[in-house]
């Protein structure tokens, strides 16, 4: 079956229902004005026109954050596609004072990442687009370097390599917390590590919740993505995506969603979305920043 | 007892030694063997990316079943369709994609038991560059208790630079050993390389 392509008007359908911290002309507009940073001390192997430059693209392209080739930063790129939309001033500025200061403030956290991550930041290598983004991997590596859940527990510390890692690995209620301390977010989750979801009609749900706010599906990506034949897949799930649309026709679900720094289409059938499906999590805008 | 313990860490070695070059030995025959349809499915599949970006998978073991994903500006198609399908003609002309070339390629990769075909980003000193990456997952690795069943050969657009052993290194004056998807790759000849992996993407 082949369905139609989304068009520019369904795209903004998509987002019209949040309410925005921050504008991406506030974000464009911050940054402009700063043309020049002066080198930091705090990240060494970061250059501040290679940085800028990164901060410049997650503004224009919030698309385009890529968590790399073989990490485990994909809950962070999507906790990234919700700040970039909701609040890419708040981003900017974020990312500004961690670069010059090392430390910075974000929502209800404060972060100091140890001395391990500015050290790794902006010299990871083999990571397709990543190794070019110095910015992101200093946000990336940071997020994991403050954030512990508890499949985190026996990898606290950061060694060269733990981005592929447990260390960096994001369980389903440290992604939720992530989301409630850092962003103005009201986040209703529903799903764990191990067990489905108890839902009788999974489409109903999700389509009903999509009518605003993000909708966050972690899921099992060896279904999705499959990397071998074998018959024995673990049933975990391993992978964050953001769904951007979802329809129906028939038997044949057809779901547009955010991950690898892009958007992609794809159609299934409603059982193998509920075999997939581990948690989602909706995050809609708190209201006149309501507690 | 010292004595056997040198003994059993000698022959340990000489295992590893011997599995490294069996290996290699493997990897390197089937490419002579298949070397024309390796080629041929390369330079198509070049040709083909340069008209509109795509991907082809197979998802079963038997190879009955492809995936394609077609890369437009703003979005990734992703469908999956059986071997013999009608629809497959549909698709590949709505996206305005040559549909004899694809179906031919579809057709060399299944002669060859080729699993997945991709062009890859990497990046030196900031530059992109890009290399065709192709999986294959012949009958030989397909027994039980063997992890690793998938060749990987990659093309690459320049020649590369090797170890002694004949790792690729990321660059002349480095001797850091270049990782592709977390794998080690080995010299076939100056712009081709292998490994097998776990894997196939």
């Amino acid at each position: 079956m082949v369905i139609d392509v989304v068009s520019a008007s369904d795209e903004i359908h998509l987002k019209n229902d949040t309410t925005p911290v921050s504008t991406q002309q506030q974000a464009i507009d911050f940054i402009k004005k700063i043309d020049t940073l002066i080198k930091s001390d705090y990240w060494p192997h970061i250059r501040p026109k290679t940085f800028l430059e990164n901060i410049r693209l997650n503004i224009y392209k919030p698309l385009s954050i890529y968590e790399g080739v073989s990490t485990n930063f994909c809950g962070y790129a999507a906790l990234s596609y919700i700040l970039l939309h909701d609040d890419p001033l708040q981003y900017a500025k974020f990312m500004i004072e961690l670069y010059e200061h090392g430390e910075a403030t974000m929502g209800k956290v404060f972060f100091h990442p140890s001395p391990e991550i500015e050290q790794a930041a902006g010299a990871m290598k083999f990571k397709g687009k990543l190794d070019i983004s110095p910015a992101d991997q200093i946000w990336f590596l940071s997020l994991a370097d403050h954030f512990k859940g508890y499949l985190n527990v026996f990898d606290k510390h950061y060694d060269a390599g733990d981005e592929d890692k447990l260390w960096a690995s994001v369980n389903y209620a440290k992604f939720n917390r992530m989301v409630r301390e850092l962003f103005n977010e009201k986040v209703d989750a529903i799903g764990s590590d191990l067990i489905h979801p108890a839902i009788n009609d999974l489409y109903e749900y999700i389509s009903s919740k999509m009518k605003k706010g993000t909708m966050v599906l972690y899921i099992n990506n060896t279904f999705l993505y499959k990397k071998t034949h074998s018959a024995l897949k673990l049933a975990i799930p391993t992978h964050y995506i953001i769904l951007e649309r979802i329809s129906k026709i028939d038997d044949t679900i057809t779901i547009v969603y955010w991950d690898y720094g892009g958007r992609s289409l794809r159609q299934l059938t409603p059982k193998f979305l509920k075999r997939i499906t581990y948690g989602i999590s909706h995050c809609t805008k708190k209201m006149n920043d309501a507690p | 007892m010292m004595r056997h313990r040198n003994l059993y860490q000698i022959l340990f070695a000489a295992v590893i030694f011997w599995g490294c070059n069996s290996t290699q030995k493997i990897v390197t025959t089937y490419y002579a063997e298949n070397e024309q349809v390796l080629n041929n499915i390369e330079q198509s599949f070049k040709t083909l990316y340069r008209q509109r970006p795509f991907s082809i998978e197979f998802t079963d073991r038997s190879f009955n079943f492809f995936s394609i994903e077609i890369m437009t500006d703003s979005l990734k198609y992703i469908y999956e369709f059986g071997i013999n399908e009608k629809r497959i003609k549909d698709t590949l002309l709505k996206y305005a994609l040559n549909e004899e070339g694809i179906l031919d390629i579809i057709t060399q990769m299944r002669s060859i038991q080729c699993t997945w075909i991709n062009n890859l980003d990497y990046y030196v000193d900031q530059e992109k560059h890009s290399l065709v990456f192709i999986s294959m997952r012949p009958v030989e690795l397909s027994k039980p208790f063997t992890n690793k069943k998938y060749y990987i050969i990659t093309y690459f657009s320049q020649p590369q630079y090797f170890d002694n052993e004949g790792k690729l290194l990321v660059k002349k004056q480095m001797k850091r050993t270049r990782k592709i998807n977390g794998e080690i790759f080995w010299r076939i000849n100056d712009k081709v390389c292998y490994t097998i992996s776990a894997r196939f993407r």
